[in-house]
């Protein structure tokens, strides 16, 4: 067992250097029925960076990341994970290979504590089989503690001891997106998706979460790709940019040349059409 | 006072990780069971036998399964009849084939025999959810009742298409038949409920619980942090059969010693365990005991306060009855929604701060 607070150790040592190619997402095209989510999109994302996906409303960020952990199979394209070439794969897959994610609208288990939420996290790397969990003493027991010792770092990490056997249902929004980010690190990731980590958060709340972005990226190392709205945020945290728009991509480079793009402008404040 | 956390440190995540993690609940668990287990024994007579505790432990077995599968995995089912039907009549075939067979391991295998059962019905868990499921699950209520009504091996040719249990012994003392005594019967229920409530209770806080629970909570964000639906589901309902297998097998071969399928697994049984597990408490052990207890405790009591107390007739009596705990099941869902077990959590949250509450 890792013994330290590491969510990078155990699935980040796959010969890649920080820097190489991680993640490669090539022309993907994805629709439903008649309504075209996704037209040809490539982007990399690449290891120890952290990669912004942004765009406005309805531009095919969310259905990238579904894309990317699973959920939705592309018409069009292929992902490249970690070398690994793939068309299609269950969720739960992805997750072994080692990509974790949070979501939009918080989806965490409403009715199970703080504490077994981020356990659940853990659930790709814990082996017991059912007869030794039933018999509880052995090795299930001694898993379970394992585990619970790399929890509890997380736990201490994301400043949440207080609420551990708290059921996450009672919890306050900022809290329950803290416990979302804990489950997703649990897992150990080799490349971690936020999907809106700050969204309907009030600036103390964005410092904070903020704060904890930027030191799993680099205390652990963590890739991560996120989506968020709130500019200033996305141009202080991220390395790269790629922008979305009506499922195309329009832009991607660093903060400063995102910034200066005039068709990203364009797609944000819109365009006058004389 | 009696009750409180203050002064119980833990050092350790296994003692932190205990079921009773405070001191005089322990206590008062370990001392319920001496009782249960060395004391009551020596005073059960052949009423309190079989009209309290062994139906009292058979339904508990029973809730145990169903809460297993509805309240930890959110599936709900209504062929808890039809599975404990499965369970009488794979202890019945057992029985008879393997004389030799100590009955221990023919209620076991009964389980087994339900679990595989269960599996199969389960599969449907995969694409339809819900009320659709529990339709789905009314399915297997209606089938297995009728065939075990219609194929005679299954009751091996009798006359009269009923089953009737053997006498069978464990270490010489007759468990099942007519001869029984009643606190052999007891502790061999007993016996049973407590280890296979010890290992429910082991899985439901394992990482097999954790996937349940996940996949009853939200099922797409469990399947994306790494569960499989079709293994979390399956379990579940391989589990929770094995459960009501036993419970059936116990319910035919050492609580009724004969059974007729229509009257003893019909559709109000699969009502029966589901209520139980609702009044006790979706998702909570100690949840399935109090439910089941509720609901056989319940009519006999009242059938003694008002036949043997009050001196109604027995008819009365018995139509009072059924009003009476209906009424008593409404007022205690409009009270507390989720059920006894969570009524007792409040309580302990009250005692903790007793006596100075802030």
């Amino acid at each position: 067992m890792n013994q330290h607070i590491d969510p990078g150790t155990l699935r980040a040592d796959d010969g890649i250097e920080r820097g190489g190619m991680l993640l490669h997402v090539d022309n993907i095209s994805l629709s439903f029925g008649g309504v075209k989510a996704i037209t040809d999109v490539s982007f990399d994302v690449k290891k120890g960076e952290i990669r912004a996906i942004i765009g406005p409303n309805g531009a095919g960020k969310t259905s990238m990341l579904n894309v990317i952990n699973g959920f939705y199979h592309p018409q069009e394209g292929t992902i490249t994970f970690r070398g690994e070439k793939r068309r299609r794969m269950r969720p739960h897959r992805a997750a072994s290979q080692g990509i974790a994610r949070t979501f939009q609208n918080i989806a965490l288990f409403k009715g199970m504590t703080t504490l077994d939420n981020i356990m659940t996290g853990r659930m790709t790397l814990m082996k017991s089989s059912m007869l030794s969990q039933a018999m509880w003493w052995g090795p299930a027991h001694r898993e379970e503690i394992a585990h619970r010792e790399t929890v509890e770092k997380i736990i201490d990490f994301l400043e949440i001891e207080h609420i551990r056997k708290t059921p996450v249902g009672r919890l306050p929004y900022g809290l329950q997106k803290r416990v979302e980010l804990g489950r997703a690190l649990a897992a150990d990731p080799a490349l971690l998706l936020l999907d809106e980590p700050m969204a309907g958060m009030n600036l103390e709340e964005k410092e904070d979460m903020s704060r904890f972005v930027l030191d799993v990226n680099q205390q652990f190392g963590t890739t991560i790709a996120l989506i968020e709205h709130d500019m200033g945020v996305v141009m202080d945290l991220s390395d790269r940019v790629v922008v979305l728009d009506y499922g195309r991509k329009i832009g991607d480079g660093t903060p400063d040349e995102v910034r200066n793009n005039q068709a990203v402008i364009d797609a944000y404040l819109g365009v006058s059409h004389e | 006072m009696l009750y409180r956390e203050t002064g119980d440190f833990k050092s350790s995540y296994a003692t932190d990780q205990q079921t009773f993690p405070i001191r005089s609940e322990r206590y008062l668990f370990w001392g319920a069971m001496v009782i249960a287990f060395l004391v009551v024994p020596f005073f059960i007579n052949d009423y309190w036998e079989k009209s309290v505790l062994v139906p009292l432990l058979v339904w508990s077995m029973a809730a145990l399964g169903l809460n297993i599968l509805t309240g930890y995995c959110g599936q709900v089912s209504l062929g808890t009849g039809g599975f404990m039907a499965v369970g009488a009549y794979a202890c019945y075939k057992l029985m008879t084939a393997f004389p030799d067979l100590n009955i221990f391991f023919v209620v076991i295998l009964s389980g087994g025999v339900t679990a595989f059962v269960g599996m199969l019905f389960g599969l449907p868990s995969l694409r339809i959810k819900g009320f659709y499921l529990a339709v789905a699950t009314l399915a297997a209520q209606f089938f297995l009742v009728w065939l075990f009504n219609k194929v005679p091996w299954f009751y091996n040719y009798s006359a009269s298409g009923q089953i009737t249990a053997p006498e069978r012994t464990i270490f010489g003392i007759a468990v099942t038949g007519a001869s029984a005594p009643p606190w052999a019967t007891y502790l061999f229920c007993l016996t049973l409920v407590f280890l296979f409530a010890w290992m429910a209770r082991n899985l439901t806080r394992g990482t097999l619980g954790r996937s349940w629970m996940a996949i009853r909570d939200m099922d797409i964000a469990a399947e994306i942090i790494g569960v499989q639906p079709l293994k979390a589901k399956i379990s579940a309902f391989a589990v929770s059969s094995f459960y009501i297998g036993v419970a059936g097998a116990l319910y035919f071969s050492v609580w009724l010693g004969a059974v007729e399928p229509t009257e003893a697994f019909g559709i109000n049984v699969s009502f029966l365990v589901l209520f139980m597990v609702i009044i006790g408490g979706l998702g909570s052990i100690l949840g399935s005991f109090l439910g089941a207890a509720f609901l056989t405790l319940m009519p006999v009591l009242l059938k003694n306060v008002m036949v043997g107390g009050l001196g109604w007739p027995t008819d009365l009596a018995a139509h009072f009855e059924i009003m009476l705990v209906g009424g008593l099941i409404v007022f205690f869902l409009i009270v507390e929604p989720h059920g006894l077990a969570q009524l007792w959590r409040l309580v302990k949250e009250k005692l903790r701060l007793w006596p100075f509450p802030y």
